[in-house]
């Protein structure tokens, strides 16, 4: 016990526990407190890493944190939700009840699924969505000509539109990643400024049940495999054939109030 | 024939306030049209009714719309070239017309649409070749080209009868193609169940034949009502025998695809039909159903009332807008379905709204004004087309 470094005595000394941790250097990241970048580092990675997420359904408390972290980390305006967290219920302050009355305690966390087959991408007529060498679905805001085919062609209903220009709520800085302009495509880019960093995505991170999995699914050794492994890993709307690289463990048990 | 007042050959010449109150309504439409659309332009799509949940509304519609009523020109064209039958021959040049401007006014209809016109020239310089909308945008092409040559050839001083003979063998297979890939835009989509079946492009090809016949036709009696055009009287007639056949045809497909959903009995399908035939979407529904399907159909099947031509015009007028309703059957009803629709719903996408999961679609005056500028553009050009080209040139007559 006493040979491993106190972290919290270096982040309270106003000291980068990360500092010898090899950087890129220049990056978004570095504007990152210290304590952010204190953990959250993504465990380990293969040559050619393809990168997913398990989402603890158990776990999760529906608190939306991830999605509010989400949302300034991305810079997503006003109106608009990269990750949202979805509740079993008529509305989000109206759960539905089991047999006895007693409102149930499900939610279903919700961003892009990264699709090994995404039906974003195959209809897109400019190729503005693509599929990175990671695995990662992305929008490139430049060639998008904002037809929204791609929110269409998406089951999950994860994409938002720049209807207007975007619009932030006053004294809210910038997010990490430049903001897309108006007529554009957006969603959950799985944070891949963090992931060239080496930090897991911000909802990851912020979630404080620990209901998120980040890794690589190429790596045998990743907790992502060995969750998946131990416990299987369910697709949402698995019958459209999209094959996403989100994953959803059930609870186990059930939860009621 | 004899209930319609033939109006002297030179009526138009003499009297030229009726055309210019219609080159005055163009030009309004127009200026309308182009206003709305640079209000949109300059505001972003948040001034339209469109959400993330109905991302596609009224230019989707008309874009399918227009798309359709193309299909009709050629089509008459090309099929009685191809069997031999030259009683619709004197409608030609005009059908010609109408289609070709139908698709122009298609391939328009689509670009106020686009969240950025400004970056359109992407799809030619960085197309996606598995993407539907690249295919259509392809084929637009190829069919708006196919109605200027097949123009070109009809105009010419001297016959040209084995030219239009390939013409007609090219075009049609391309006038097939024009819809299903127009159907397969929304077809293709596993996202939208609604959609996602194969009688998409059978049924846009009926409906088309319908939409683009009966505007042929009433076009037809339009230019001969106000100026000194005279087709043989026989062709409306004919036209409406056709009609007959299509509009069984369309209403044929149309109840074989909602009969195999409603019988299956499943959430899948039954959630967008409901929406149809008890929903939001009834009041439309039925009436095309009843006064775009029944009604014309009535009137094109009995011989006695084909006969009596501003009737049969009724009819084809009630049948254009029918299935325009039907556009909006079609589309609605995808958009309206999300497959993750848990509480709260969908960020609607604007800074004053929180989220939503079933809001109706209602779109706004800048829709309108766009459409209404796109009609005043098919006006414009069918009407320089009959002008230029259906009507005798003063100096040769």
């Amino acid at each position: 016990m006493r040979d491993e470094p106190d972290v919290l005595a270096t982040l309270l000394a106003g000291q980068d526990p990360a500092a010898d941790a090899p950087s890129a250097g220049g990056s978004a990241v570095d504007h990152l407190p210290p304590a952010s970048r204190a953990w959250g580092e993504i465990d380990t990675r293969s040559q050619t890493p393809r990168w997913g997420m398990l989402v603890d359904t158990e776990r999760c408390i529906g608190c939306w944190s991830c999605a509010v972290v989400c949302k300034s980390e991305n810079d997503v305006a006003l109106g608009m939700w990269w990750n949202r967290i979805l509740t079993d219920g008529d509305d989000l302050d109206t759960p539905s009840v089991d047999a006895h009355g007693h409102p149930q305690m499900e939610w279903l966390p919700l961003a892009c699924q990264h699709c090994d087959d995404a039906p974003c991408e195959k209809v897109c007529p400019t190729a503005a969505t693509y599929t990175n060498d990671e695995g990662i679905v992305l929008v490139d805001a430049d060639k998008c000509i904002g037809c929204r085919y791609c929110m269409a062609a998406c089951p999950y209903g994860v994409r938002v539109f720049n209807w207007g220009e975007p619009a932030k709520a006053p004294g809210v800085e910038e997010g990490m990643v430049p903001a897309r302009p108006a007529g554009t495509v957006e969603k959950c880019s799985l944070c891949v400024h963090r992931i060239a960093e080496n930090q897991q995505p911000s909802c990851v991170v912020s979630c404080p049940a620990q209901a998120r999995i980040f890794g690589d699914l190429n790596d045998d050794d990743s907790h992502i495999n060995q969750v998946l492994r131990d416990r299987g890993g369910d697709q949402l709307l698995e019958q459209k054939g999209t094959q996403p690289k989100v994953r959803y463990l059930p609870p186990r048990r059930r939860r009621s109030l | 024939m004899t209930i319609i007042a033939t109006p002297s050959p030179t009526a138009s010449s003499r009297r030229p306030w009726p055309r210019l109150a219609w080159y005055a309504v163009l030009g309004a439409g127009l200026l309308l049209g182009l206003f709305s659309f640079g209000y949109q332009w300059a505001s972003g799509l948040t001034v339209t009714g469109l959400t993330n949940t109905v991302t596609w509304g009224l230019y989707i519609v008309v874009f399918m719309f227009l798309v359709g009523i193309s299909a009709g020109g050629l089509i008459v064209v090309a099929g009685s070239e191809l069997i031999g039958s030259h009683r619709l021959e004197s409608l030609n040049v005009l059908a010609v017309i109408v289609s070709g401007t139908a698709i122009a006014a298609a391939a328009v209809s689509i670009i106020p649409d686009l969240g950025r016109p400004e970056m359109a020239w992407q799809m030619i310089v960085s197309p996606q070749p598995m993407s539907p909308l690249v295919w259509d945008m392809a084929v637009i092409t190829i069919y708006l080209a196919i109605a200027a040559i097949d123009l070109w050839i009809l105009t010419r001083p001297w016959p040209m009868p084995r030219a239009l003979r390939v013409m007609a063998m090219v075009s049609l297979p391309v006038a097939v193609l024009v819809h299903s890939i127009t159907a397969w835009i929304f077809g293709f989509l596993v996202a939208r169940p609604f959609w996602n079946t194969a009688i998409l492009a059978p049924l846009f090809i009926s409906s088309a034949l319908v939409s683009g016949t009966a505007l042929v036709l009433v076009i037809a009696w339009i230019v001969h009502r106000v100026t000194a055009w005279e087709p043989p009287p026989h062709v409306f007639g004919d036209l409406g025998r056709l009609l007959a056949w299509f509009v069984a045809v369309d209403f044929f497909l149309l109840s074989a695809e909602l009969i195999t959903a409603y019988t299956s009995q499943t959430d899948y399908h039954l959630a967008p039909l409901h929406m149809l035939l008890t929903g939001r979407l009834a009041p439309v529904f039925w009436s095309q159903i009843l006064l775009g399907v029944l009604v014309p159909f009535v009137v094109y099947a009995v011989p006695r009332l084909r006969a009596r031509i501003p009737l049969l015009v009724g009819a084809a007028t009630l049948s254009i807008l029918g299935v325009f309703a039907k556009r909006v059957d079609i589309l609605m009803p995808g958009m309206y379905d999300p497959q993750v629709s848990m509480a709260p719903g969908i960020p609607a996408g604007r800074p004053d709204q929180g989220f939503i999961i079933d809001e109706l679609y209602v779109p706004t005056w800048v829709e309108y004004g766009v459409v209404v500028g796109i009609a005043a553009f098919a006006g414009a050009l069918i009407t320089i087309g009959v002008r230029r080209y259906v009507l005798p040139r003063p100096e040769q007559s």
